[in-house]
């Protein structure tokens, strides 16, 4: 037989590691970690690994790791969420690595389940702790008759706004929405706007439709069942279609861009609707200390929720952890242990707590920024249990909000909100059929 | 790779004409396998990196994963599907709309930037240039910003409440919004324009130095101006330069990516797939469909070869 020429030899062997390669390589995120057996609980010392975007975290793990010389947790900051955060996560779950903790929104944790990127923790003992929780944030990470994250923070909303330019009209914060409609002529007339609303983020017309009582996706026996025209979602539409044609909302200035804080340090932007953690951006509004407060945000009448929540995120398993008890362990004492929590708040600045009884030593104070207030005591104690406890996430949720803010820009150009649900439905029951999931619409 | 290829054969064809004793068999047995050795680092790399990403990539493009349960939790299955992800990318208006976007963002910025780079490189190689070296250094510098510290940069400059540009336009009565949806483009246009300009004058600057010092003193000898020299010396004779700098800024027009995806925190006209290739970074890392992903990945790459292979064509005939 003829030898093999060198350059033969080499074609063979690259077709070869080809074939092995492309064999090997399926879709990532197609097998489940939660087929396979538990992981039991370590003999020695583990060092566990949390990727989040919170500032300041490592400081909260030493407070633990020095308490905890058999379970210590080295924090890794990554970008925030979708800004490349998770980017990161999912092409290290494809390429099968990955930490053993990572922070991710409550909004994305069915997304993570769809590539089979979390661990259930209930396969861990989650279920014995769900009582320190939060039950309407415990429920938003419950799926399947597992629990797949531990709530971190999350966003009742209120709404913040400035007592100077309030006072140049003589206005009281409104109490219902349309109230909210009437005071954003007034304060036209003395060039500021109520409130800006951004065409380019859905999560904040989301919060306003859960608030109006809406429940966009549910799961089904049978699959998903959407719901996005419901009445409420509408009604909700319709109102904001109206205040951005009146021009009572701005929808050029983007919420805590640099533009929004000039706008609001010259009393240009009068106040913002928004989640507890919006505190801390105001803060940095020059010239606000004394002139902001804080009070309930607007109902839609006899319908629907005292509040909304917007953002929140859980400190959840990934499935490359090999010590997904001990990451359980370090997760329930960051955030529902007093001592946690109050580390969360000093160094990480965490939006509100998800326990159910403990909202942090820190947010009992008034605060001198915000009037003396004691803002957090009166105004979004009461919102967190003023919630919609029907709503549910789905697996597709960022490319649903990017749907329907595709549809949202082009109230620019003329579009309508109203048309732009009732568009985005249709769209995200094609996305889901792509994914290869099975959704039908409610009533069908 | 085309040296080692004559290299080979060179050692080949003499190994057929000398008789072969055994050392020098032995030699030009290692005459042949050194530049292989040498050319194994790279190849290594090349495939690894290269053409196994892109095998995969177009095997991944043909498949398509079915779940059964709310997350699949009751099985996942995954089939070959011919086209059907090219079909979906395809049929996505907004893949389409992107496409069409860096087409016009091309068809507009690229010229402008070629003439620009090559009006100031003959402004820097003409004999009535004042200090050319530093001239020349000044207009590279942009190149060395990295592109998001450049885009960060220019969006304080188009920022409204905080841009100075913004606040003259306004003294003078004009308005402008340079993230409105109509604009936002050739603001980005703008960001890469001031970055490529100096990278793509120093290539044409190269070639004209290449120029021979006699075919200048002909020219003057004949009588010829600085405009005669200019368009009947220097533009043909580094007309290769130019269809050069042209492919690279084609097929880097594709790719744009990191300018829009860092100005759509500052502008709501810009969505998550404004750019073809933000398009398939968000469909793979943020929807999680790696196949229909793949496609788009595979539609990119021909759309950049066949505009690159059709400049070429185009140019190659204009010179025949």
């Amino acid at each position: 037989m003829k030898p093999l020429t060198r350059r033969q030899l080499l074609g063979v062997g690259i077709g070869a590691a080809a074939t092995g390669l492309l064999a090997g390589c399926s879709t990532p995120g197609t097998a489940s970690a939660n087929a396979l057996p538990v992981h039991p609980p370590a003999g020695g010392p583990v060092t566990l690994t949390y990727w989040a975007w919170l500032k300041g975290l490592q400081k909260v793990a030493d407070i633990w790791n020095a308490k905890n010389p058999d379970i210590q947790v080295r924090t890794v900051p990554i970008p925030g969420g979708n800004a490349g955060g998770y980017q990161k996560m999912y092409s290290a779950l494809a390429a099968g690595g990955g930490p053993d903790i990572a922070q991710i929104e409550m909004r994305s944790i069915p997304e993570f389940m769809l590539v089979n990127g979390l661990v259930d923790l209930n396969r861990y003992g989650a279920q014995d702790i769900a009582s320190r929780f939060d039950p309407t944030l415990w429920s938003q990470v419950s799926f399947t008759g597992g629990v797949y994250g531990i709530p971190q923070d999350s966003g009742p909303m209120g709404s913040f706004y400035q007592t100077s330019v309030y006072d140049k009209i003589g206005a009281e914060p409104p109490k219902t929405w349309d109230e909210w409609a009437a005071t954003g002529r007034e304060l036209r007339k003395v060039d500021a706007y109520i409130d800006v609303f951004p065409l380019n983020d859905a999560s904040v017309f989301c919060a306003y439709a859960t608030q109006a009582g809406a429940t966009w996706l549910k799961p089904g026996d049978d699959g998903w069942v959407i719901d996005m025209t419901d009445d409420a979602t509408l009604k909700v539409a319709r109102f904001f279609d109206g205040v951005i044609d009146d021009d009572v909302v701005s929808t050029s200035i983007a919420p805590y861009g640099a533009g929004w804080f000039a706008a609001a340090s010259k009393g240009q932007i009068a106040g913002w609707t928004v989640a507890s953690w919006g505190d801390a951006i105001i803060e940095g509004v020059a010239g606000g200390s004394g002139n902001w407060r804080v009070a309930p945000m607007p109902t839609w009448g006899a319908d629907g929720y005292g509040s909304s929540y917007l953002g929140g995120s859980t400190a959840a398993v990934l499935a490359s952890s090999k010590h997904p008890a001990e990451a359980l362990k370090f997760t329930t004492w960051m955030c529902s242990d007093p001592e946690g929590i109050d580390a969360l708040i000093e160094h990480c600045g965490i939006g509100w707590s998800p326990a159910a009884d403990y909202i942090g030593a820190a947010r009992r104070q008034p605060s001198e920024f915000f009037s003396g207030q004691n803002y957090n005591e009166e105004v979004f104690v009461p919102a967190s249990r003023q919630q919609s406890p029907d709503w549910s996430w789905w697996p597709i949720t960022q490319q649903s909000f990017n749907i329907l803010a595709d549809g949202f820009r082009r109230k620019a150009s003329g579009g309508t909100l109203v048309d732009a649900v009732a568009a985005a439905e249709e769209q995200i029951m094609t996305a889901f059929r792509n994914k290869g999931l099975s959704i039908r619409r409610a009533g069908s | 790779m085309t040296d080692a290829r004559t290299d080979a054969s060179d050692t080949a064809r003499l190994r057929s004409q000398t008789p072969s004793t055994s050392r020098s068999a032995v030699r030009t047995g290692a005459v042949a396998r050194a530049p292989w050795i040498l050319l194994a680092p790279f190849l290594a790399l090349f495939v690894l990196t290269f053409i196994l990403p892109i095998l995969v990539a177009v095997g991944s493009s043909f498949m398509k994963v079915t779940r059964k349960g709310l997350f699949g939790e009751a099985g996942v299955t995954e089939s070959f599907v011919w086209f059907d992800n090219y079909a979906q990318a395809l049929g996505d208006g907004n893949f389409l709309a992107s496409i069409g976007r860096v087409l016009l963002f091309g068809v507009v910025q690229v010229p402008v930037m070629i003439v620009v780079a090559t009006v100031l490189a003959l402004l820097l190689e003409s004999a009535s240039a004042k200090w050319p070296g530093a001239f020349r250094a000044m207009y590279f510098m942009p190149y060395g910003v990295p592109g998001v510290i450049a885009t960060i940069l220019w969006a304080f400059l188009y920022v409204p409440g905080l841009s100075p540009i913004v606040d003259v336009a306004g003294l003078v009565g004009i308005e402008i919004d340079f993230f409105a949806p109509e604009t936002v483009l050739w603001s980005i246009a703008n960001i890469i324009t001031w970055t490529y300009v100096g990278y793509n004058m120093l290539i044409i600057i190269a070639q004209l130095k290449a120029i021979p010092g006699e075919l200048y003193e002909a020219a003057r000898t004949d009588g010829a101006g600085p405009w005669r020299i200019a368009f009947d010396i220097q533009l043909p004779l580094i007309a290769p330069a130019l269809v050069l700098t042209t492919v690279f800024s084609i097929i880097g027009t594709l790719q744009l990516f990191a300018e829009p995806q860092l100005l759509a925190t500052f502008s709501p006209a810009i969505d998550s797939q404004y750019t073809p290739n933000l398009s398939a970074f968000t469909t793979a890392f943020a929807y999680n469909d790696y196949n229909v992903a793949a496609a788009q990945a595979v539609l990119i790459a021909l759309v950049a070869f066949l505009l690159s292979f059709a400049f070429l064509r185009l140019t190659n005939r204009k010179n025949k």
